[in-house]
This record gives structure tokens, C-alpha cells and sequence, in this order.
């Protein structure tokens, strides 16, 4: 997916910065699915994902006036995301029981359509099962194995951003993605032949 | 060939993140290495994997509720006296001003370009009679923009297109202003489902442009919008309601306290805001008013029934005598709408002619509807759309 470049966002962060809402409207149609789509595949639920991107857009209604403009605002931005979905973790955890593939969150929401769609309806139904357990393997790492996944596939952060994000070493980001990437191969080995052919070497 | 195992590199080898020698010495490693080579396996089907996922598009009624929660706006006399101050700084300056615009509009970027543009959306400022910018941006200076935008072309006169003069055909950003002065008219091309003819003295703004949603501002003004597309696609924002589009044509008026009328030509219109909700078909005309969209009605009803509605919907409850009586078969569409926005013995008498007119369907039942059953309005409201 396409970064954006976030010094281009400077001047509607200014204005926002001033109090003005119409300049917050364009940040937030800017950055509202990207936000929706990591919360949405951290918890794999979408009731939990809009609340989860509420959220931060109105903790960064309140704390856009500390932005400094020496980073990248995506940055900025996603630790916001990354510390709200930490949060709302650790708050339902403590409560509910977190959606996992075992109690059956993650309702199918619209996905943006994407110009490869498969040819058949076969295909189609087959893609979307795929998808499907795709998602929940995704859903089933640790919220900090997770994070770092989604950072890494949704935003194409680099390891140094993603330490930025996540408020720790490079090193510890790499781990964490081979960590992750270990167990989905282990969790996803029955799809081998269906996604085998994707990668050549 | 990679002189060590190559394990920590595969993840960005198989994203093709590498450079190509370094890629093509993995590769030769990895002929040679089984133990790399069983990892390379299990990466090679993670990333092909988490590849597959796709992004996904936020709820539409998003910005709905965060806005709901957003704390409400204040202007302090702070800010007046600095937006005075602001003004007489570039009244004294005016004309190095526009000389810098100019240089700035043809170098910045089209977020900076956005941001200049960026003024109150609920208060709308007047429009320039006095000073015509003389600035004609330069085809460069709006190429290579990130920003989704929609077609615009000039019809007649002069049109501002983010403060700068149109010149034939632009592009109209998200976040950025289409204006017309007394004598200018302008149109919007809604991608490939339809158009907006803004016409003169109106202001409008783009919200958003996408293959979901096509959301504008209008602010004042009146703009004819045709649309052939699915059921709420194409959205007009105004300062009293939100305009719908279940695929149709209309027109849409909007002064300058934010009030306006809607009159839809073809197919239906839905009005929402502050939880009314009024759907207005071809051939009907409904105003939006600060409290909210009002009571739709047919434009083709008796005077003195439209004079009745106006009254009672201005708090005259004894024009609803004369508003009942002077009902017709196709006015059960204004007394559909009045019946949730009236109480007690006014909601009973609008139902008994309502039911006169034009029966409920036979699962609906007269209590259950006049205690706003949602299933039985929305099923009455089906059967007498037959009549509309």
C-alpha cells in the first residue's frame, strides 16, 4: 500500500492546529480507512474497529496541537492507533472475551475492490475463505506480533518507523516479525498449495 | 552467493524488498542451503499470505459520530480581534500579496493549496465582490496532486476554483472551494454517475471523492445535481440537513442563514439530519431548516393545503383542521412524515385521514402505528409510495 508523504499533510495540520474543523474533516477522510483497516485486523471485528478508530480520531482532535512537525506525522499518527488498540486490548481483555476465530468475530465487512478480483464465483468464494483464515491466524498472534504485521503489510513502515510507532529498537521489531511470520507458517501451512504458487524463486 | 544463512533476509526477499543482487545471492543460497530453504517455504507462503489481505473501508457514518463527539466549537473574541488584525495587515499589503500568491500558487504542492483554502465551512464567507484575484494557476502548478479531486469545468462567467479564476476545465480537491459570483455557473462532473450544475452566487465544497461515496458542501447557492447511480452514493452536505441521492435529479437552494429548499425532478431524494429523516420523491419540494429537514410535500398540492402545512409546521396547531380537510390522495406523503413529528391527539387525527385516504397494509394496525412502530411505518410508507 501506498505511504503517504506526511510532510504534505503539514498545512492541514497547521490549520487543525488552529481549531479548525473543516481542515480536521480532510485529516480524517485522508487517514480514516488506513486507521479502520489496521484496527479492523488487530481485533477482526468491525463494531470494535469503529470504536477503536473514534477513538483516536478524537485523541488526536485533543492532542494534535503537540505535534511538532520533526517527525513524520503518520508516525505520530500510528502510535496513537498502536496505543489505542493496546488499550482497548488490555480493557477487553480484563471484561469480554477478545473475538478470536473461536468466537466467531470478524463479520464480513465490504473490502475495497481490487482490479485482480478472481474470475469465478468459485474463485470468489474460495478467496474469500482464504482471506478469511487468513484473518484469523492474524487475529490470533499476540497484539504485539500483530501490530508489527499489520504496520509492516497495511503502511510499508520500515523497521526504523515501526520502532518509532511501536516505542521500541529496531531489533525488537525485526523479532517480532519473524516471530509472527513463524507462527502464521505454522498456523497457515494447509494453504501452502493455494498461496505456493504466488512467490517464485 | 550469500556467504551465511540467509534466514533474517527472507521476509523482504520474498516482498521483494531487496536490491537485486542481494536478492539474486539469497536465491543462490538458498539452492544450495535445505535448512534456509525450509524457511524460505514457510515465509514464501506468509507473505504471499498476508499479502492477500485486503484493506478495508471505514463506515460511512463515521465522521457521523466522531464529530457528535468532538467538543463543541467556541469563538472567543481572541480570535476575532485576530482575524480583524489579519484583515488590515493585508489590506495594507494587498498588492505585494497578490503578487506573492501568485508565485506561491505556481511552486506549492496541493496540500499547501488545500490548506489556504481551508475557511469556516459554517460560516461562509462572502464572496469577493470587491477584488477579483487576478491569478490563472498554471496547468503545472496543479498537476501531480495525491488528493482525490472531481472534474469541473466553467459554464459561464468566471468561477473560482480554490480562490483562483477557472479557465476552461480543473480539478476540484477534496477539501478545496468551487464558488460562483452573480454571473458565473460551473459544472461538476460526479466521476461517471452524474453531474452538479452550480449556478450563480453559490459556494460549494468538496468532503470526499471515492468509488463509495461522492460528498460535497454546499453552503449557499443552488445546484442541479443528476445522478444514475446506486442508492447513496452521491451525498450534498448543507448547513441544515444532508441531502441523499437514491439515484435522481434535483435541485437544491441554500441561503445564506443555511436554510434551503429541495426539489427533486426524478427518483428520490433522502433529507436527513439531526435524526429526521425525510424522503422526498419526483415531483416534491422539502426545506431544510435549522431543526432539521421539514415536511415534504407535492408541489403540484392545493395552495391552501401548503399554506395549511406551512403554518402548522410553524407551530399553528389549529391550521391542522384546514391542512386535513384540504388533503389529497397524494399528500399522504406530508401527513406519512407528520405523523412521528406530532403527539397525541394531533398524531391520531393525522393518521385517521392519512387512513382515509390511502389504508395501511394489513399487518399494520392503527395502535401500532400511531406508537411509531418502526416495521409498520416503513411498511405503510411502501404501500403509499404507490401514490406519490
Amino acid at each position: 500500500m501506498m505511504k503517504s508523504d506526511g510532510a504534505g499533510d503539514f498545512p492541514v495540520i497547521k490549520a487543525c492546529q488552529e481549531g479548525d474543523r473543516d481542515a480536521f474533516r480532510v485529516l480524517f477522510e485522508s487517514y480514516r480507512d488506513r486507521t479502520y483497516t489496521i484496527a479492523y485486523h488487530f481485533c477482526s471485528d468491525d463494531t470494535m474497529a469503529s470504536d477503536i478508530t473514534q477513538q483516536v480520531f478524537l485523541k488526536l482532535f485533543d492532542s494534535i496541537r503537540q505535534f511538532r512537525f520533526n517527525s513524520e506525522f503518520t508516525t505520530w499518527l500510528y502510535r496513537l492507533v498502536a496505543n489505542v488498540c493496546m488499550d482497548e486490548h488490555r480493557k477487553r481483555r480484563r471484561f469480554l472475551q477478545w473475538p478470536t476465530s473461536s468466537t466467531g468475530g470478524g463479520t464480513d465487512v465490504s473490502v475495497v475492490p481490487e482490479s485482480s478480483a478472481p474470475a469465478s464465483i468459485e474463485d470468489h468464494i474460495g478467496a474469500r475463505e482464504m482471506n478469511s483464515q487468513v484473518r484469523r491466524a492474524v487475529a490470533s498472534l499476540s497484539p504485539k506480533l500483530r501490530l508489527v504485521i499489520l504496520l509492516r503489510y497495511f503502511e510499508d513502515f520500515s523497521y526504523d518507523e515501526m520502532a518509532s510507532v511501536l516505542g521500541c529498537s529496531s531489533g525488537t521489531v525485526a523479532s517480532r516479525l519473524n516471530r509472527g511470520h513463524q507462527q502464521l507458517a505454522k498456523q497457515l501451512s494447509h494453504l501452502r498449495q493455494e498461496f505456493g504458487r504466488a512467490i517464485s524463486l | 552467493m550469500a556467504t551465511g544463512h540467509v534466514k533474517d533476509k527472507l521476509i523482504e526477499h520474498c516482498r521483494g524488498g531487496l536490491p537485486a543482487e542481494q536478492s539474486r545471492a539469497i536465491a543462490e543460497h538458498l539452492i544450495a542451503c535445505p535448512d534456509c530453504r525450509v524457511s524460505y517455504d514457510e515465509t514464501r507462503l506468509t507473505v504471499s499470505a498476508l499479502s492477500s489481505l485486503k484493506p478495508v473501508e471505514a463506515p460511512q457514518d463515521l465522521w457521523r459520530r466522531v464529530e457528535a463527539r468532538l467538543p463543541s466549537e467556541q469563538r472567543s473574541d481572541q480570535s476575532s480581534s485576530r482575524r480583524f488584525q489579519m484583515v488590515l495587515a493585508a489590506a495594507a499589503v494587498l498588492a505585494a500579496v497578490i503578487g506573492l500568491v501568485w508565485y506561491l500558487n505556481a511552486h506549492k504542492s496541493p496540500d499547501q493549496r488545500l490548506a489556504q483554502n481551508r475557511e469556516e465551512l459554517t460560516t461562509p464567507a462572502p464572496l469577493p465582490t470587491t477584488v477579483t484575484p487576478e491569478i490563472t494557476p498554471t496547468p503545472a502548478a496543479r498537476s501531480g496532486s495525491r488528493l482525490p479531486s472531481l472534474e469541473v469545468h466553467s459554464l459561464d462567467g468566471a468561477p473560482l476554483l480554490a480562490q483562483s479564476r477557472l479557465e476552461g476545465r480543473g480539478r476540484l480537491q477534496v477539501g478545496e472551494w468551487l464558488e460562483t459570483d452573480s454571473s458565473a455557473r460551473a459544472q461538476i462532473n460526479i466521476a461517471d454517475i452524474g453531474k452538479v450544475e452550480v449556478e450563480p452566487n453559490s459556494r460549494i465544497g468538496l468532503i470526499n471523492t471515492r468509488e463509495s461515496e461522492h460528498r460535497l458542501k454546499l453552503v449557499r447557492g443552488r445546484i442541479q445535481a443528476q445522478v444514475t447511480a446506486p442508492p447513496r452514493i452521491f451525498v450534498i452536505e448543507t448547513p441544515a440537513a444532508t441531502a441523499v441521492d437514491l439515484g435522481c435529479a434535483y435541485v437544491l437552494d441554500v441561503d445564506e442563514s443555511g436554510s434551503g429548499l429541495l426539489r427533486v425532478t426524478s427518483g428520490y431524494v433522502l433529507l436527513e439530519d439531526k435524526g429526521r429523516e425525510s424522503f422526498v420523491p419526483a415531483g416534491a419540494a422539502c426545506e431544510t431548516r435549522p431543526e432539521g429537514p421539514g415536511v415534504p410535500y407535492f408541489e403540484k398540492s392545493s395552495e391552501g393545503f401548503k399554506k395549511a402545512l406551512r403554518a402548522y409546521s410553524s407551530g399553528d396547531r389549529s391550521a391542522l383542521k384546514s391542512l386535513l380537510t384540504s388533503a389529497e390522495r397524494h399528500d399522504t406523503l406530508s401527513l406519512w412524515h407528520l405523523l412521528p413529528r406530532v403527539n397525541g391527539e394531533d398524531r391520531a387525527q393525522v393518521y385517521d385521514r392519512m387512513a382515509e385516504l390511502y389504508g395501511p397494509p394489513g399487518d399494520c394496525t392503527r395502535e401500532g402505528l400511531l406508537k411509531l412502530d418502526r416495521r409498520m411505518l416503513e411498511e405503510y410508507r411502501k404501500r403509499l409510495a404507490w401514490v406519490w
